[in-house]
């Protein structure tokens, strides 16, 4: 029984199974609202109201001819996104997203929000990897181009991330989650860095406005231009369940978590990653993709100092409360 | 280390098949050169099998989005050629789908701009107001695309009073919409650090380079065939001559959105005056021995036909210098120097037509002088020898040269 | 209001609750305007035989032939594979033998079977 639990755990809830179900709606509710914004329907007619469609993408895309290009490092190439999901399924696992009053998260351990940060890191690693061993000149500028923003967003998401850490006097999720479900107030005193890390994930997720390492009006696909099918597929679940932990990561520390067990904990998580993800789709909709040098200024002219002055407000209102 | 890149003949960014042979140094482009040529379709040749009549239909299928420009610019140099006056009425429903056109071409630009750019909200909002141009276009000529509105002597369709007030309740939702977007276009941040500073070419390589329309306005050069070689009856029709001092591509859509408005203005004036009696005269089919070079500011600029009649119902020759091939050298000017992530935007920024500048060059042999004639067979054997030496060489080729 | 950060985002909320300007096309079908130049119809009957149409068409895509000897009575070939639907024919026939439809979806498998015959 002991062992079988956590297979369950890494299987079904709230690994595999139930990550592969939730991002796929996160994707169709991603469109549906992007496109709703625009005036126009969106998915429409697999599944009702299309709530099918990012599933048979992945379908089709599984279906599909699988070329390995001739000049490319055969191994690198079909590893690489094998490897991505692998490390993204794991990161989900940190996630406290269930029976929370006993028994923690049962991978959860004090410092695992490091952990998590260093795991989202790692895609974007991969992304950059994937680029360089296509050997395509597309992928080539692309993969530097995901490095390059590597530095711009890692480490003003990280001061973000820092700053709940401190005024919760934790570095584990599940305690931030915990001590912001107890003072719900002193959330607000995050929203600078709550706004600084949904912008940062945004730039990680590589959405418009950041979508600049695989700008298909510029550099083709990018890192991915020469995947297709059942690595392609991978990649594309890959930033679908990207989205929804990194969502979920910005829900437990900046706003309390997911309290109340299994189910209600489950309702918490979705509402909450639903509602970061309305903000992504606003920010996607209502910008346009910059330039990389303008996204590395941006962060280092804009965002990095308010993380930093974010970082000040919480160690001031952390002397004043204690 | 320097780097060549080949954007295109296939690539998201180009809606039509050109090559763009970069030469990078990181992100940054320190040569450019084109490559033409995909898609050649031979039409004026075809032209002189056709009778003048057809020939109006084929010129309308040198652009699917300046279609009435090309005619316009055909008929009246065949019309001078008859020495046919057109009637007033047709001249003015003329000139008037002419700027309805303008309108649908540049709201198309725009949603085109975003698109490049990235700003797919921009893009699906510009096209959804063009609708309504195109619904108008539509209604008043039969068809979204291809108007056929031209016939020698005036145009095929009259326009009566309900289409008139339709199209002028049309106009004040388009002027607010207009509005907004040049709103939006001056004030989102990440749209206008996209185009401001991008592309740029000065007043004297404009002028140098003989770029045309808004490319050629943008750059502080108030030139315009409406205003200084009127045709039609812009000679009557009161406008301004829109220019932009800023001399990149933020200026360039500045340009198109002022043109907009003044489109607006002069399809309010041509509608309220519209005159009245019959829309076209009859035409003669046979063509005096002559020639004439005709010209006409289409959308994306200037546009020149040259027509040589020999007497029969055929012309003898029909030569079209679309505006895009006279923008191509000052593409290649702006693209120098830039940033790979401008590519997209500078080359959208002339409001390219491929298919329309497409035209066959017949190369002599450079070092004996000799020019040959292959047949459709011997092309093929060569194109066959030519691709079993590059499968052997395949395996030592280096990726992509 | 002028906001300079986002200023698009209120136009973009403001349609998030709005009917979606698509049109579902091949369920919901839109009506095409008066004067809409769809196939080509003709009526055989009025065709005196005078070719004008065919030397106009600029798509060569009218055939007549006669169809008996002694009377004057023609068969109208379209090959609508090759049409252009630029009505050039309505304009040119003398005796008013063609006129447009409103059909818009023209489609088919073959271009054989595009080819339509008015007796």
């Amino acid at each position: 029984m002991a062992i079988l639990k956590p297979i369950l755990y890494i299987l079904v809830y709230p690994g595999l199974i139930f990550l592969m179900v939730y991002s796929t709606f996160c994707e169709w509710f991603d469109r549906k609202l992007y496109a709703r914004m625009q005036n126009r329907i969106g998915p429409l007619h697999t599944g009702r109201s299309g709530i099918l469609q990012p599933v048979a993408d992945i379908i089709k895309l599984f279906a599909k001819e699988d070329i390995v290009p001739e000049k490319a490092d055969k191994h690198m190439f079909s590893a690489l996104p094998v490897f991505a999901l692998a490390i993204i399924c794991t990161t989900a696992l940190y996630l406290p997203l269930w029976h929370y009053s006993e028994a923690p998260s049962f991978i959860s351990f004090p410092g695992d929000l490091i952990v998590v940060a260093y795991l989202l890191t790692l895609p974007t690693l991969i992304y950059f990897l994937a680029g360089w061993h296509s050997n395509n000149y597309f992928s080539a500028i692309g993969g530097v181009r995901v490095l390059t923003m590597l530095f711009g967003y890692e480490i003003p998401l990280l001061l973000a991330l820092l700053s709940p850490a401190v005024l919760a006097d934790s570095w584990r999720i599940l305690e931030i989650a915990r001590f912001f479900q107890d003072k719900p107030l002193l959330m607000l005193v995050n929203l600078i860095g709550f706004f600084i890390a949904v912008i940062a994930l945004q730039a990680k997720l590589e959405r418009v406005p950041f979508d600049i390492p695989h700008a298909e009006t510029e550099i083709v696909g990018g890192q991915l231009t020469e995947y297709s099918g059942k690595k392609l597929a991978f990649f594309r679940l890959l930033g679908d369940i990207e989205m929804v932990v990194g969502a979920g990561l910005i829900a437990a520390v900046f706003m309390g978590g997911f309290p109340g067990g299994l189910l209600p904990g489950l309702a918490w998580f979705i509402l909450k990653t639903l509602f970061i993800i309305f903000l992504l789709a606003a920010m996607r909709a209502a910008t346009s993709r910059i330039r990389i040098d303008q996204m590395i200024n941006f962060s280092w002219r804009w965002l990095a100092p308010l993380a930093v002055l974010q970082l000040f407000i919480v160690i001031i209102i952390k002397g004043m409360v204690s | 280390m320097e780097f060549k890149v080949s954007l295109g003949p296939q690539h998201p960014a180009l809606h039509e098949a050109v090559s763009l042979r970069m030469t990078l140094e990181g992100e940054i482009i320190r040569d450019a050169d084109l490559k033409l040529g995909y898609s050649h379709r031979g039409i004026e040749k075809l032209a002189e099998e056709r009778t003048f009549t057809q020939n109006i239909y084929l010129t309308e299928r040198i652009c699917g989005i300046c279609s009435h420009s090309h005619t316009t610019c055909f008929v009246q140099g065949v019309e001078q050629l008859m020495e046919l006056i057109p009637a007033r009425r047709g001249l003015y429903i003329r000139t008037l789908i002419a700027e309805l056109e303008r309108v649908h071409s540049h709201l198309l630009w725009l949603g085109v701009a975003g698109q490049e750019a990235g700003f797919e909200s921009f893009f699906m909002y510009t096209w959804r107001d063009r609708e309504v141009v195109m619904d108008i276009l539509d209604w008043i000529t039969g068809n979204r695309v291809h108007y056929a509105m031209n016939t020698f002597g005036g145009v095929r369709r009259d326009i009566d009073e309900l289409q008139k007030k339709k199209i002028l309740d049309s106009l004040d939702l388009l002027t607010k919409r207009t509005e907004y977007y040049l709103k939006i276009g001056a004030n989102e941040p990440t749209f206008v650090g996209r185009l401001a500073g991008v592309g740029k070419l000065s007043r004297e390589d404009a002028i140098a380079l003989c770029a045309v329309g808004p490319t050629l306005r943008a750059s502080g050069v108030p030139m315009d065939v409406r205003k200084d070689d009127p045709y039609a009856v812009y000679n009557e029709i009161p406008f301004e001559v829109c220019t932009a001092d800023s001399c990149d591509v933020l200026g360039r859509a500045v340009v198109r959105v002022k043109e907009l408005i003044q489109s607006y203005k002069m399809i309010e004036f041509l509608l309220k005056n519209l005159p009245d009696g019959p829309f076209k005269v009859k035409a003669p089919r046979k063509v005096k021995p002559n020639e004439v070079y005709s010209r006409y500011e289409a959308p994306r600029g200037e546009n020149v036909h040259y027509i040589k009649s020999n007497g029969s119902d055929k012309p003898e020759r029909l030569k079209v210098r679309a505006p895009t091939l006279a923008n191509y050298t000052a593409t290649i000017k702006m693209l120098k120097n830039g940033f790979i992530a401008d590519i997209p935007l500078i080359f959208a920024a002339i409001d390219p037509c491929i298919c329309c500048a497409e035209r066959l060059v017949q190369l002599d042999n450079p070092r004996s002088g000799e020019s040959k004639v292959l047949s459709f067979s011997q092309l093929r054997t060569m194109a066959n020898d030519h691709y079993k030496k590059v499968n052997l060489l395949k395996k030592e080729a280096v990726w992509p040269f | 209001m002028n906001n300079k950060i986002v200023p698009f985002l209120p136009e973009l909320l403001r349609h998030l609750f709005k009917k979606p300007a698509t049109v579902k096309y091949p369920f919901e079908k839109e009506a095409v305007p008066e004067g809409f130049r769809g196939n080509v119809v003709c009526d055989a009957a009025k065709c005196i035989g005078c070719m004008i149409c065919v030397n106009d068409c600029p798509a060569e895509a009218i055939d007549i032939i006669r169809v008996s000897e002694t009377e004057k009575k023609f068969k109208m070939i379209l090959h609508n594979d090759r049409c252009i639907h630029c009505a050039q024919c309505v304009d040119s026939c003398p005796t008013k033998a063609y006129h447009m439809d409103a059909e818009y979806e023209t489609a088919a498998f073959s271009r054989h079977d595009l080819k339509i015959e008015y007796k």
